[in-house]
């Protein structure tokens, strides 16, 4: 790769011409002149060297997203693979980076094929003009234009100068999904190379000239007052600059990374006591219960078709979900460079703009004069839709009169995350004299996340509720009656979207429960949920469910798993399936072995998806892979709890995460989809995960599990 | 503030520190080499493991005054080009995700391999569950550790 981008490099030489293609949301646009500087809100731009450099409006956390929007690119454009080369987009006014809801290959697909089909055809053009033959006679291959009938090719860098004066077309004609040479194909990771040899640049490895080095001690709970501080003990170790006193805690500035560490342990904080009703994670769990008994807001309702036979029989259960931390490795981070009007961001975030506002309003400054520079990120997962280290760097930087870098210790990555909020969900199945289940109920009780502003006018909406309990009132399943709802519990602690965002609690509940109804059916649960997943097959339930899809993704892991046959004693196999927002679909099938200790372990899982077009199969497989991991994390690991308004956590020893020895054998297995467009992946494996680890402890075990993390205690005797 | 000479990649470093100050924070701050990550602090996750004449050490967890006389080797300084088995396994089994504990991984993995050239599926399981994946790439690491096992046994170019 390196050595032909330095041959091409002498070309480059010759010429200064580029091409260059944008995209302002609408229309594609005129290509820039010879030697126009780099617009950052450009798409694509091709120079002379033949180097073809796209820019990228998603953050990089691990989901591949570079790779996957290059193949996009390269797919269109019929580029060299070995010539591309990627840049982070900065926010400008008007755009829209924002990275989550595994929405970024979708959002793509379409403008960023676009954008290389018309380079393709205006590269097409000019070399057609170059040698004054048709059109239709030329073809782009590799890099280059080729005419076959006399055997002659130009490299795009050869024709970016032609090129670039020719109007864009809007409308060139996409290829066709059977022509595809790069996507749909196994694509190693762009970045690859960099990750492995340590090159790789995150939040955390930002140097710039002058920069200090800031720690920030916060208040426990909020709202605490300091008791005690020692600010001299901190000015007297080595290499601290300045004890900063901030809204948000107290900060001290360094020279290194370990003065400015050094000196917040010397601050030795004391705080106030939190006040006897202060947020206690075990009270709000009472909390949510008793409101899950409420009506609640109805975010669907389907009332039974006349002729259904009346309900004879009813079941209960009430599922607890927790909170949980997102615990990236990276911990928070940002470095911030404070100036009279205007101010410069380097931040591993998934919400640039929002990030940009926010740091403008609190500098008095307009956005337009925060820039914002996206690093990689170690480990999003939704955390960094929250930018609240990036506010808190810039008020460092602004007091410190220095660009500063502030980074988060792992304890204050723990105790001041955005956490996954706790939910209780209480469900009731009906059944008919001849014991058909006729009616399912879910309602959820749960907490309007509040990192970011939300829109009260939309809080009587019914989308507005749905949209906080994907998986449960899409419940694919054709219950004659059917009755969702959400009932909101303040929540005085900082919780915002996870992995999965909303969907885990509620898939975990609703799968789990099924497996219930299934027994009391006197069913087996896989069959049972084929045959639940009869009648229409497409359902509208403010997201679009394929009932097709997850019965095939459903049969596959039935016929790959072996599901059926007889296990061992202490040994379980459960299955729960989901489909994602009605993008894409999951099903699992997972082996557990419970030891004479009540040590829960999962020993294999058999995974089918269907997640639309294919855009690079090793992005799925190992998207499905973490998502698996992170499952078995959240079954099996920690939890956050709290007690006097803050978390009781605070690293990987006390909130405990899925390792190696916790890896199960997985297969994963893609299922061919007829889906016309590609969806994220990020997301969907999450949820219905944990639900099937669920099920095969309970097949285990004989033992009804309804909260997590899964507790020995809970089959205990 | 003394002057210790490292030893870091085989090249003779004078730095200037407090005794107390972390290797971590030295390698990072100090000279640079950023590959070596930061993720805890406090020995829980791995992501700062480096080699210390050949074995795992976890860099946040050696002061200064225990790092002169040693010799260190971080990802940079592994091989000229990521050349070496375990970073091609790693780049042939695809393990990265978002990469972030990667360089540490690679250096346990480098570790283990070294002192077991065949290592069993159950020592593998323990030494790498000292360190942290939130990606969840474990899967893949262990093949890549197979793989690259395979690959040092029987160099073949
Ligand atoms: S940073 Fe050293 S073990 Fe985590
Ligand atoms: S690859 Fe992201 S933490 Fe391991």
């Amino acid at each position: 790769m390196m050595t032909s981008r330095r041959k091409f490099l002498k070309t480059a030489a010759l010429s200064g011409a580029s091409l260059v293609i944008g995209f302002n949301g609408v229309r594609l646009l005129q290509g820039a002149k010879t030697s126009a500087p780099f617009q950052p809100n450009a798409w694509i731009r091709i120079d002379a060297d033949g180097i073809v450099t796209l820019t990228i409006g998603k953050s990089e956390m691990g989901q591949g997203v570079r790779t996957s929007l290059a193949m996009l690119l390269a797919e269109e454009l019929e580029a060299d693979w070995t010539h591309i080369k990627l840049v982070q987009a900065s926010p400008w006014p008007g755009s829209d980076l924002g990275t989550g809801g595994s929405d970024s290959i979708r959002s793509s697909w379409k403008p960023l094929r676009q954008a290389g089909a018309a380079a393709r055809e205006m590269l097409t053009t000019a070399a057609a003009a170059r040698w004054k033959v048709d059109r239709s006679s030329c073809t782009a291959s590799h890099g280059a234009i080729i005419h076959s009938p006399s055997g002659r090719s130009l490299n795009y860098g050869e024709l970016v100068g032609d090129a670039a004066k020719l109007p864009v077309p809007q409308d060139s004609p996409l290829k066709d999904k059977k022509n595809f040479k790069i996507i749909g194909q196994r694509t190693s990771r762009i970045d690859g190379h960099d990750i492995v040899t340590g090159k790789a640049r995150y939040g955390i490895d930002v140097k710039i000239p002058g920069m200090l080095h800031a720690s920030l001690e916060r208040p426990p709970w909020d709202g605490a007052k300091v008791k005690r501080v020692q600010e001299d003990a901190a000015r007297s170790v080595g290499g601290v600059r300045s004890v900063i006193k901030l809204s948000r805690g107290i900060a001290v500035v360094a020279d290194t990374s370990w003065s400015a560490i050094k000196g917040r342990t010397a601050l030795a904080a004391e705080w106030d006591d939190p006040p006897k009703d202060a947020f206690d994670s075990e009270t709000h769990a009472r909390r949510l219960e008793t409101a899950s008994r409420e009506t609640g807001f109805i975010t669907r309702s389907e009332k039974a078709p006349a002729g259904t036979g009346d309900i004879t029989k009813t079941i209960e259960a009430t599922y607890h979900y927790p909170f949980y931390a997102h615990a990236p490795v990276e911990t928070m981070n940002c470095v911030a460079d404070v100036r009279e009007d205007h101010c410069t961001l380097w931040v591993p975030t998934q919400a640039p703009e929002r990030l940009q506002n926010r740091v403008g309003e609190l500098l008095g400054i307009p956005a337009d004069k925060v820039e914002v520079n996206i690093t990689l990120i170690g480990g999003g997962f939704g955390r960094r839709l929250g930018f609240d280290y990036a506010v808190e760097a810039a008020e460092i930087s602004r007091a410190a009169k220095a660009p500063v870098q502030l980074l988060w210790s792992r304890a204050d990555d723990m105790k001041h995350g955005h956490f996954q909020a706790a939910s209780v969900h209480y469900l009731s199945a009906g059944f008919d004299a001849q014991g058909r289940p006729v009616a399912w109920k879910h309602t959820k009780a749960g907490s309007f996340h509040n990192i970011s502003p939300l829109d009260p006018k939309e809080a009587h909406d019914v989308a507005w509720y749905q949209d906080w309990s994907w998986g449960a009132y899409d419940v694919p399943y054709a219950f004659p009656e059917i009755q969702t709802a959400y009932v909101t519990v303040n929540l005085p602690v900082k919780h915002g979207p996870w992995r999965a965002v909303f969907a885990p609690s509620s898939v975990f509940a609703r799968e789990a429960f099924f497996d219930e109804v299934a027994q009391a059916r006197g069913a087996d649960p896989l069959a049972f949920r084929l045959e639940m997943l009869k009648g229409a097959d497409v359902i509208k339930v403010g997201s679009t469910v394929d009932r097709r899809r997850l019965r095939r993704v459903l049969e596959v892991v039935r016929d790959k798993s072996g599901w059926g046959a007889s296990i061992a004693k202490g040994h379980g196999r459960g299955v729960a399936c989901n489909a994602y927002f009605g993008h894409t679909y999951i099903a699992y099938v997972v082996d557990v072995a419970v030891a004479p200790g009540n040590n829960v372990r999962v020993e294999r899982v058999v995974a089918a998806v269907d997640c639309g077009l294919v855009v690079n199969p090793i992005g799925v497989e190992q998207q499905m892979e973490g998502g698996i991991i992170w499952g078995i994390s959240s079954a099996l690991k920690g939890e956050i709890t709290f007690r006097g308004g803050a978390a009781q956590q605070s690293s990987y020893a006390d909130f405990e995460v899925a390792r190696m020895h916790d890896t199960p054998a997985i297969e994963v297995h893609i299922v061919p989809s007829d889906g016309p467009e590609p969806f994220g992946m990020g997301e969907p494996p999450v949820p219905p995960i944990v639900p099937a680890i669920v099920n095969a402890v309970v097949a285990a075990t004989g033992k009804r599990v309804r909260s997590l993390p899964i507790r020995p205690e809970h089959f205990r005797g | 503030m003394e002057k210790t000479e490292l030893t870091i990649n085989g090249a003779k470093h004078v730095v200037q520190v407090d005794d107390d100050t972390p290797l971590l924070w030295i390698l990072r701050d100090t000279l640079g080499l950023t590959g070596t990550k930061f993720g805890c602090g406090v020995g829980v996750c791995g992501a700062c493991t480096v080699l210390a004449d050949g074995q795992a050490v976890r860099s946040c967890q050696i002061p200064c005054s225990a790092a002169a006389g040693r010799n260190f080797t971080t990802i940079e300084g592994l091989s000229p080009n990521g050349s070496h088995p375990c970073q091609r396994a790693w780049l042939e089994e695809e393990v990265a995700q978002c990469g972030f504990c990667q360089p540490g991984m690679i250096m346990t993995a480098c570790a283990l391999l070294r002192e077991n050239p065949n290592p069993t599926d159950g020592l593998i399981d323990k030494v790498m569950s000292d360190s942290v994946c939130r990606c969840g790439t474990y899967p893949r690491m262990r093949r890549a550790i197979w793989r690259a096992a395979e690959q040092m046994r029987s160099p073949k170019q």
